[in-house]
């Protein structure tokens, strides 16, 4: 299939451009740029014709972790159904955490799921190899093995590997393998307990906290462990100005460590959980947005690790636009409804963040907070960069993975339409400005906005 | 869950409740109070009403205090009682609200060792909620009663200095008297050592006013009222305390502090008490201790938030 896609701009991450321009697709590549001008010379009738008026066209996003669910808990959520909510989201890879049952710890579940991801992903799945045996903590994984099946990266999925000697053997062992380790960040004994980040809403509603602290300390630990071992340590879902601080400071110093934060960790905050006994003008929140719709206590926003405050909101800011943080990654945490619908701290921790994570940032490009092309580049270069690849997009050749957005489609969240099979949005409900009107995965449209209906004949 | 004037939907914590609004329950309470004193202690306000009592956490006083109450105004109320809470997931708790509305239950008395349990019920349930205590979180019904316990020995609420003594950090009953005293003009001061408490901005982020102590001989200088919470041994287990004698010397209600205070300061505690730990027995049976009055006064605050919500 021939496509070509009009009207829109592009915008190109590799050269920091945004440019008008056409583009014609052919057989899984990028065939062509052409100038808007040319388009009626140079293309042909076979092509079906896109037309992307009041678009952009980016390189598709490149998910570091998500959480599919599959092998062992499909009804959280599968590998179809997580990477066509992918696809809704504009992602056009996904990197899966280990945290499948059985987690990826062996070469045979590594070709057991890649098996299932070749026949029913929407997009491209990666697979991240468990950094333990069964992601345990007590022995280290078959890593060499694990490297050799093809996975990208190693990590304990939403686990600190609390004994730091076994970490340091694991990163030394990454190193060796010139793989990243992607780790999340909490000493369990400073966050024993925890139902929401330890502050100001905590003390009201009497929850146990999650100190900063606890995420402060295992960075700093991890960070020393690298520059240790000359591994290349990846923070996932960096959530405090401590740890903006930290990694900023390693940076500075050499250490080859780079880090991502969600949407929501950069957007939302601790009023989300007082929910409706929060003021509706609360300082703490972007006025596009109102977490005086949620219920208080609602589980919807419970995540690890937790949502912090605004002060934290504004430092990850700064650290994802001084380059501090070199990615953004969704988070996708699908839980099951029993697991969402009970008690705030026996609630599972998790948000289903695929389908409105663009819808968030574009809220924060709408409002001056961060630019088009940083954001772009923070879903692309940046975590192609972290999986030491080269982001080859929008050229002639490379493979045409993109993602075409309409920046002004004004839509309201309705969680229990999500593609995603997973409960678990504190979105729900709200006015979101900016959305996917379709995604091309390796030159065939993997989503398809209802409405977006472009295919005529030139 | 904004409140209509005369009559509100649930009772969860007292931070949606106006000072116009605790003052009418008082009043009421105090009508209640009378109902009591009768040889026939019943009225019959809320005949053929269901009240179900769901007590995930036992709590032998509170339920009592609350099957009293909705007897005294002539409802039928049925106890449920749940054990192993911790290990309840939610799914049970919205489903058995729902079971219980099924079966036509009006009022939901709920107690959980979660907090915000009741906002869950709440939102399953199309009668009315009352709070009967929910984690760390609150305790309104404890708070209303020592609001009207104070008011009825020192005649006023307003300017006295309350200090509130033990383990705030984990005390449902310290965060709803927060709401409460502020509201009603009260001076408050929380007192403990750092871990049973936390930093001093988290507190006044929402309590500007409330002082923040870790010295309770200076706390209780100038204190009206003195309200110790129970300290659990599982506290000290955790690491929170070096020891139960060390913190009973420097937070407890001992004989000599007792000397220290003045005639008219009242010693309060919300029970069950640890005597020897936080309270000392010559605290509780001392002429300005109204432990008992505060049980007392329960079940008529309790009769008058059930009679306020379905009267």
């Amino acid at each position: 299939m021939r496509y070509l896609i009009r009207n829109g701009t592009l915008v190109d991450p590799m050269h920091r451009t945004t440019t008008r321009s056409d583009l014609l697709v052919s057989n899984g590549l990028i065939e062509q740029l052409i100038v808007p001008s040319d388009t009626q010379r140079i293309a042909d009738a076979t092509a079906e014709v896109i037309d992307a008026q009041g678009c952009f066209i980016a390189p598709g996003f490149v998910d570091l972790h998500v959480q599919l669910r599959e092998p062992g808990e499909e009804q959280k959520e599968t590998i179809a159904s997580g990477s066509m909510a992918a696809a809704a989201g504009g992602f056009t890879t996904i990197c899966a955490l280990p945290t499948s049952r059985p987690s990826h710890d062996s070469a045979a579940v590594i070709e057991h799921v890649r098996a299932i991801a070749r026949r029913e992903g929407r997009v491209r799945v990666e697979l991240i190899g468990a950094l333990t045996r069964g992601r345990e903590g007590s022995a280290l994984a078959d890593m060499i093995e694990l490297a050799e099946a093809g996975c990208v990266a190693f990590s304990d999925g939403g686990r600190t590997l609390a004994d730091a000697g076994l970490m340091r053997h694991a990163l030394a062992y990454a190193a060796a393998l010139d793989l990243p380790v992607l780790v999340h960040c909490e000493e369990p004994r400073l966050s024993a307990g925890w139902a929401m980040h330890e502050g100001v809403v905590s003390t009201r509603l009497g929850l146990p906290g999650f100190p900063s602290a606890a995420e402060e300390a295992i960075i700093a630990r991890d960070i020393a462990l690298a520059e240790a071992t000359g591994a290349r340590l990846h923070i996932c879902q960096v959530s405090s100005a401590g740890g903006v601080a930290l990694i900023r400071a390693a940076k500075l110093r050499g250490v080859q460590v780079t880090a991502d934060v969600t949407p929501h960790h950069l957007v939302l905050n601790e009023a989300w959980v007082l929910g409706s006994l929060g003021a509706p003008s609360h300082a703490g929140h972007p006025a596009w947005l109102d977490p005086t719709l949620l219920p208080p206590y609602a589980p919807a926003t419970r995540v690890a690790p937790p949502l912090r405050t605004t002060e934290d909101n504004a430092a990850l800011l700064a650290g994802l636009r001084d380059g501090t943080i070199d990615a953004i990654a969704s988070g996708h945490t699908p839980q099951a409804r029993v697991d969402k619908e009970c008690e705030y701290a026996l609630a599972a921790p998790g948000i289903n963040a695929l389908e409105t994570a663009l819808g968030l940032l574009m809220g924060l490009v709408r409002h001056g907070d961060l630019d088009l092309l940083s954001m772009i580049t923070r879903l692309t270069e940046g975590p192609t960069r972290i999986l030491g690849r080269t982001l080859g997009a929008l050229q002639p050749g490379t493979a045409a993975d993109l993602v075409i957005v309409d920046p002004e489609h004004a839509w309201r969240v309705d969680a229990t339409r999500f593609i995603s099979r997973g409960y678990g949005s504190p979105l729900h409900g709200q006015q979101l400005s900016g959305r996917v009107m379709l995604t091309m995965s390796a030159g065939r449209i993997a989503y398809q906005h209802a409405g977006f209906a472009p295919a005529h004949q030139l | 869950m904004t409140p209509e004037p005369g009559r509100r939907r649930h009772v969860i914590d007292l931070d949606d409740v106006s000072a116009e609004e605790i003052e009418a329950i008082l009043e009421t309470t105090a009508s209640m109070k009378e109902v009591l004193s009768r040889e026939i202690k019943q009225v019959p306000a809320l005949r053929g009403r269901n009240v179900v009592n769901m007590f995930y956490e036992e709590s032998t006083r509170t339920r009592i205090s609350f099957e009293l109450a909705a007897r005294a105004l002539s409802a039928n109320i049925v106890n449920f009682t749940a054990r192993g809470s911790s290990v309840e997931k939610g799914e049970s708790l919205v489903d058995t609200v729902r079971t219980l509305q099924a079966l036509g239950a009006d009022i939901i008395v709920i107690r959980h060792s979660q907090a915000g349990a009741p906002y869950l019920a709440a939102h399953h349930f199309r009668g009315a909620v009352i709070n009967a205590g929910d984690g760390r979180h609150a305790h309104p019904t404890q708070a209303l009663l020592d609001l009207f316990t104070i008011r009825e020995r020192r005649g006023q609420i307003r300017d006295l200095n309350v200090v509130i003594v033990g383990d705030i950090l984990h005390s449902r009953v310290a965060r709803s008297n927060l709401w409460g005293l502020t509201r009603m003009g009260a001076r408050v001061t929380l007192c403990a050592p750092p871990t049973l408490l936390g930093p001093a901005a988290y507190w006044r982020a929402t309590w500007p006013e409330v002082v923040i102590s870790h010295h309770f001989d200076t706390a209780l200088a100038d204190a009206d009222v003195v309200m110790a919470l129970r300290i659990q041994k599982e506290r000290m287990q955790a690491g929170l305390l070096p020891s139960l004698r060390e913190y009973s010397r420097a937070y407890a209600l001992t004989p000599e502090r007792l000397e220290r205070l003045g005639a008219q300061t009242l010693i309060m505690h919300p029970g069950p008490m640890n005597e020897g730990v936080e309270i000392w027995p010559e605290a509780v049976v001392a002429p300005n201790a109204v432990i008992e009055e505060q049980v007392t006064n329960g079940v008529a605050v309790r009769m008058a938030l059930l009679y306020r919500m379905a009267g």
